[in-house]
């Protein structure tokens, strides 16, 4: 998905998601040390309303982060940081299904005794599961595209069926078996996505983050009070008793949630005692003051994620090789990282570190001015004007001006376009408006390579509204591969042929010029602990304490 | 004078209808921002965007949308954001108070300050006094309202942090009832800022106005009866004097309350209407921002006409 | 001249209102004041700004040296720290004001900005006050049905709260351009703010001009032109225009002045002059995150535009003064 959450009203105000810097949790051993209190509430802070608090339409790191708190489906992530936490466990089903039927079908046996919280209070049933992940189709949940490739779902979808029928649950023998229309190696990866959490049969078709008595919870909190703009506030549930060790018992008693604390306030707060946690990465310009003030409160975290800059291979110029690779010689990548306050590390990889065996480090690109100017001189486009877009969110106008002084020193004529925060992502997407090089960035729904390269790369997934690969990048030699790699069981060999491709695009397609992957950091109270940073799910509350 | 009030209601309707109508034209014209995409989320299939575009009614002509949209916000009262899908109405009306708290204090500061100031320019006219009075009303005015409040926000709570009396609060209570002093505390910076702007332009209009009413026939037959200066200060010259800065004071609310505050609030993190302007724009944010201009197209329109009312009243030479 | 000549059978010299307003104003210590600072100004942005690349770094404004060292007291200081913080301001030739955080030199874009501050807060004051003046004209004179339809375009533009409409019309054009039959203007050009500007205030200009016309025309020249046979557009341009001449002159310093701080809040909100050109509001947008750790990016265009604003305004009351010392223009902006 895109990093969007650092939206906040306006121009001068969003100061930045970039921050950087490759390991996991640092920031000095005695905060995490010490035995976990129970207790004590939690202030903290958050820009931005999330999108939804609606576990079927949540599409934000906001929403995940507290809908992880709240709800669980039938596999999870493992809830550790790094690349521990890209490995899926069991959650409420008892354990992870092989595909049987020539990889056709899983079939997942549920444990008894999960239940949902009140008013409904009832053990959770694969009848609900089935509930849930049809309510997706019919509230047009923008995760829909995960799981239409169930047996009957675009039936069900276009309301020529009122069921799916390739999901076929037996509340009886507790089980719940899922039919695919063809092999789908990521299909447990879909599974563990908030989309497939379980939500009560009978929840309305329609958002209910704001409807209480349809929030309703299976995991240790749930949401007692929304006021969308305002707060969200967090409280146990009661009806919840943790089932593995996988899914624990939170430690604090309630979180108390302030919706539309700028970075910069949350700072001060912090440093007043009157917030513990802020959603965001502090303002880069406080970071340095904060490293040397409080170095056992400032965390940082390695994320799945990649910062680039798309050119459009259906425009001039940059349809043709040459000029592409030309851009990516002239890029210092060190330069756009100091923009983005050194808080991340230089890449030119596709695929982030985190991906395990799928990430294999690729050098093409060393910083060669000179020669840039060669390839632009001979494919005769000297001259050519060119608009470099970027959001408004700060420091990305930077990045943009820095793309544009590269251009024009290789030989183009570049401008730069800034479209507020809020919709740039709608226009970058819509053919109308295809920019010719615009910034962008990924950061993964969930951790495998298909969520990269087959999302943004795949020329088959080439649409004129809503397009992720705003390349336009179309090489059927490779569509072919991706198809291939995603029939594929997860493992090394599947990672290979990711790995491969993401060297096939880089070095003989060059959509992008891939500079960084950004580091998410943290700075927090005093008395807070605990802090795991899961790169799909983001800060895990139940794993938080505070000292007293 | 009921012939007026009927004439000017009409007035307002046939602006506010226009307004409207220029607002929707503006935002259907622009290229991209399609909230049916906006509305789909990330990974929407063109299946999802069809369906959204059924759903909200964007495949209808435009005047059928205009129509929708103006019943949604008059008689159902019950019109959607396409940003975040919350109700405009309530967060309008959420908003207003702390407007109103941020214009009204403000508006009392400079209405004071800038009556002083004038006064005393106006009565030491020609001398240094005024010439360095009128230098810094001036000075007042030149400066950019945002960035005044942006600099004083960071020396007052950046630099000076630790200084007790320039702690400044983010906003949380706006209600003047029950806890006046926190109310006035966390909205001083912004009244000061907000202040400043205008009290420079008061100052003028003061002076200026002090000055013609000084030289008039009543004032110095006031004088040659014996009356001391102060008294034909406050008691002959100063009422008239006052009156156009009065009918100038209704205006310049109004236009604060519809429209300044958009500068400010962003700055100070002061949730009022000005910050929901703000970013209704910079997200194409239709429907808020037809709710909004209305809304300050209103109170312009509105304060002109008590303006206009004050005025006839007052001065009987110019009824209407 | 003195009585005793008079009488002795010279002439009296009369001296003409020009002549008079010139003395009133020079008689004015601010208003010397005022026109010397504005002076300055225009002289460093103009012939200054290349006059300083030229001398003191040779770099433009353009130039990003995010990976650049600058000399500071024997070591070598990166000019963008690793952390993203640029240099601030010291005693020295390159980056006398510091950097900002693309590594560019904040005095050589600070002057460079000011010329397209002043342009467009100029440019769009001519036509505010052209487009203005031609609409209180022709409003006022002709009265009627074109004076109910002019003034209800008034109304409608002065009651759409100023900068929604300003950052509605901007956001538009800024999109997509404006294409009006053949003539095509980009959306990053200068010209886009300039008319948007322009065009909000109109209505401040053209109200004022349409009263001073209708009381105007009951004068006795008016209809003595009239008489003779004059047309509505000779009498609009031969006896009208030097009569609202001082109003207008007045209105337009004072609007230069308000089109400035325009200009800087649009761009504030991100819809003025497009980023890459500098302009003391864009200076500050971009500074403005940066304000804890480089704090000069966002106070010296703010000192600049204030300075520039300030001597405007001194300098327009100044000339009501010397014009109509008894004049009632009150242009609130």
């Amino acid at each position: 998905m895109k990093t969007l959450s650092v939206i906040l009203a306006g121009a001068a105000l969003t100061l930045a998601a970039g921050c950087g810097g490759g390991s996991s949790s640092g920031g000095g051993s005695g905060a995490n040390a010490g035995t976990p209190v129970n207790g004590g509430t939690l202030l903290a802070g958050i820009p931005s309303n999330p999108d939804h608090l609606d576990p079927g339409l949540t599409y934000t790191n906001e929403g995940w982060e507290i809908v992880e708190a709240t709800n669980n489906g039938l596999l999870t992530f493992r809830k550790a940081a790094g690349g521990a936490g890209s490995v899926i466990v069991p959650d409420i089903a008892t354990g992870l299904p092989a595909p049987t039927d020539g990889g056709l079908v899983y079939t997942f046996h549920l444990r008894s005794g999960v239940k949902f919280s009140p008013p409904v209070s009832r053990q959770v049933l694969p009848s609900d599961f089935k509930y849930s992940i049809q309510r997706l189709f019919k509230i047009n949940s923008g995760g829909v595209g995960f799981y239409t490739g169930i047996v009957g779902a675009n039936a069900f979808a276009a309301g020529n069926a009122s069921q799916i029928s390739g999901i076929v649950a037996n509340d009886k023998a507790m089980t719940i078996s899922f039919h695919l229309t063809q092999p789908d190696g990521t299909f447990l990866e879909d599974m563990a996505l908030p989309f497939a959490f379980a939500m009560p049969k009978g929840t309305p078709y329609k958002d209910i983050s704001t409807i209480p008595q349809w929030r309703i919870a299976t995991g240790p909190y749930r949401v007692t009070d929304y006021v969308p703009g305002q707060k969200i506030v967090l409280a146990r549930n009661p009806n919840f008793t943790s089932w593995t060790p996988n899914t624990p018992n939170g430690h604090l008693n309630a979180i108390d949630i302030t919706v539309g604390v700028t970075p910069e306030q949350s700072v001060n707060e912090t440093a007043d005692g009157q917030l513990d946690w802020y959603f965001e990465n502090p303002p880069p310009d406080r970071l340095p003051q904060l490293q040397r003030q409080y170095p056992n409160q400032v965390f940082t975290s390695a994320t799945g994620e990649i910062e680039y800059f798309s050119m459009n291979e259906r425009l001039y110029p940059f349809n043709k090789l040459a000029v592409r690779q030309a851009v990516n010689y002239a890029t210092d990548r060190h330069a756009l990282l100091k923009l983005e306050g050194g808080q991340g590390s230089i890449t030119e990889n596709i695929i982030p570190p985190t991906f395990g065996t799928a990430y294999v480090k690729h050098d093409f690109y060393p910083y060669d001015p000179a020669k840039a100017k060669a390839l632009i001189k001979s494919a005769g486009v000297e001259g050519a004007r060119v608009a470099v877009w970027s959001l408004n969110t700060d420091p990305y106008p930077n990045l943009a001006q820095y793309m544009a002084s590269v251009l024009n020193g290789i030989g183009l004529n570049a401008t730069v376009k800034i479209v507020d925060a809020s919709v740039y992502w709608d226009l970058i997407s819509t053919e109308k408006n295809d920019p010719q090089i615009a910034y962008n960035n990924w950061s993964q729904d969930f951790p495998e390579g298909e969520d990269f390269i087959d999302v943004l790369l795949n020329g088959q997934n080439i649409v004129n509204v809503g397009n992720n690969n705003q390349s336009n990048a179309d090489v059927p030699a490779y569509d072919k591969l991706i198809d291939q790699a995603k029939r594929m069981p997860l493992g090394n060999a599947r990672n290979a042929i990711w790995a491969r491709l993401d060297a096939g695009y880089s070095k003989t397609n060059a959509p992008w010029v891939v500079f960084m992957n950004a580091a998410r950091i943290k700075y927090v109270s005093a008395r807070l602990h605990g802090l795991v940073f899961n790169p799909t799910y983001y800060d895990l509350f139940p794993s938080m304490w505070l000292s007293k | 004078m009921f012939q007026f009030l009927i004439r000017r209601l009409l007035g307002l309707v046939l602006v506010l209808f226009a307004i409207s109508v220029m607002v929707f034209v503006i935002f259907n014209v622009i290229p991209g921002g399609d909230p049916a995409l906006r509305l789909a989320g990330r990974h929407p299939t063109q299946q999802n965007i069809i369906q959204i575009r059924k759903q909200w009614g964007f495949d209808k002509p435009l005047y059928q949308q205009y129509a929708d949209m103006m019943d949604k916000l008059f008689i159902e009262r019950n019109l959607i954001s396409y940003q975040n899908q919350v109700q405009v109405i309530p967060t309008i009306e959420a908003g207003i108070p702390r407007t109103l708290s941020l214009a009204l204090g403000a508006g009392a500061i400079w209405l004071f300050f800038g009556v002083v100031i004038g006064v005393l320019s106006g009565v030491y006219q020609g001398r240094w006094l005024d010439r360095v009075l009128t230098v810094l009303a001036l000075t007042g005015v030149s400066i950019p309202i945002f960035w005044l409040g942006a600099v004083l926000l960071y020396l007052l709570t950046f630099q000076y942090h630790s200084l007790p009396i320039f702690s400044w609060i983010p906003p949380g209570g706006y209600s003047p009832i029950g806890h006046p002093l926190a109310w006035a505390e966390h909205l001083f910076l912004p009244w000061i800022v907000l202040a400043v702007v205008s009290i420079g332009f008061y100052a003028r209009v003061v002076r200026s106005s002090l000055l013609d009413v000084r030289s008039m026939d009543y004032v110095r037959t006031a004088r040659a009866k014996g009356l001391s200066s102060w008294r034909v200060l406050t008691r002959h010259t100063l009422r008239t004097a006052l009156i156009p800065v009065v009918t100038l004071f209704g205006l310049d609310l109004g236009a604060a309350i519809g429209g300044t505050v958009i500068l400010i609030e962003p700055i100070f993190g002061l949730e009022g209407v000005g910050q929901y302007a703000q970013a209704s724009v910079a997200n194409l944010d239709l429907p808020p921002l037809m709710a909004l201009t209305l809304y300050g197209a209103f109170f312009v329109v509105i304060f002109n006409a008590l303006v206009d009312v004050a005025y006839a009243w007052l001065d009987p030479r110019t009824r209407v | 001249m003195t009585l005793e000549a008079v009488q002795a059978g010279a002439t009296p010299t009369g001296r003409g209102g020009v002549a008079l307003a010139w003395r009133r104003f020079r008689r004015n210590p601010t208003a010397i004041g005022s026109a010397l600072v504005l002076l300055l100004v225009v002289l460093a942005c103009f012939p200054g700004a290349p006059l300083w690349v030229d001398v003191a770094c040779h770099h433009g404004p353009a130039f990003q040296n995010i990976n650049g060292y600058v000399t500071q007291n024997g070591h070598r200081v990166p000019v963008v720290a690793n952390d993203g913080t640029p240099i601030g301001p010291g005693w020295r030739a390159c980056y006398l004001l510091g950097a900002d955080a693309n590594g560019r030199d904040l005095m050589v874009r600070l002057l460079y900005g000011g010329r397209v501050s002043l342009e467009v807060g100029f440019a769009s004051a001519l036509v505010c006050v052209g487009l203005g003046l031609l609409i209180g004209m022709v409003s006022g004179y002709l009265g009627g049905f074109t004076d109910s339809i002019l003034s209800r375009l008034m109304d409608l533009i002065w009651a759409f709260p100023v900068y929604l409409l300003a950052v509605a019309l901007a956001t538009s054009l800024a999109l997509g351009g404006l294409a009006i039959g053949p003539l095509r203007v980009s959306s990053t050009s200068l010209a886009i703010p300039i008319l948007v500007i322009a065009v909000v205030y109109v209505p401040y200009v053209a109200r004022p001009i349409r009263g001073q016309v209708i009381s105007l025309r009951r004068m006795e020249f008016v209809e003595a032109a009239v008489a003779q046979g004059a047309g509505p557009v000779r009498v609009m341009i031969s006896e009208l225009t030097p009569n609202v001449a001082s109003m207008t002159l007045v209105m337009l310093t004072l609007i230069v002045a308000n089109n400035i701080l325009t200009e800087a809040a649009l761009s504030f909100l991100g819809v003025g002059v497009p980023i890459l050109t500098p302009s003391w509001g864009n200076i500050i947008q971009q500074g403005y995150n940066l304000i804890v750790t480089a704090p000069a990016l966002t106070i010296a265009p703010g000192i600049a535009i204030m300075l520039t604003v300030v001597s405007l305004n001194v300098l327009g009351d100044a000339l009501r003064d010397a014009l109509d010392p008894h004049s009632k223009v009150r242009v609130k902006v």
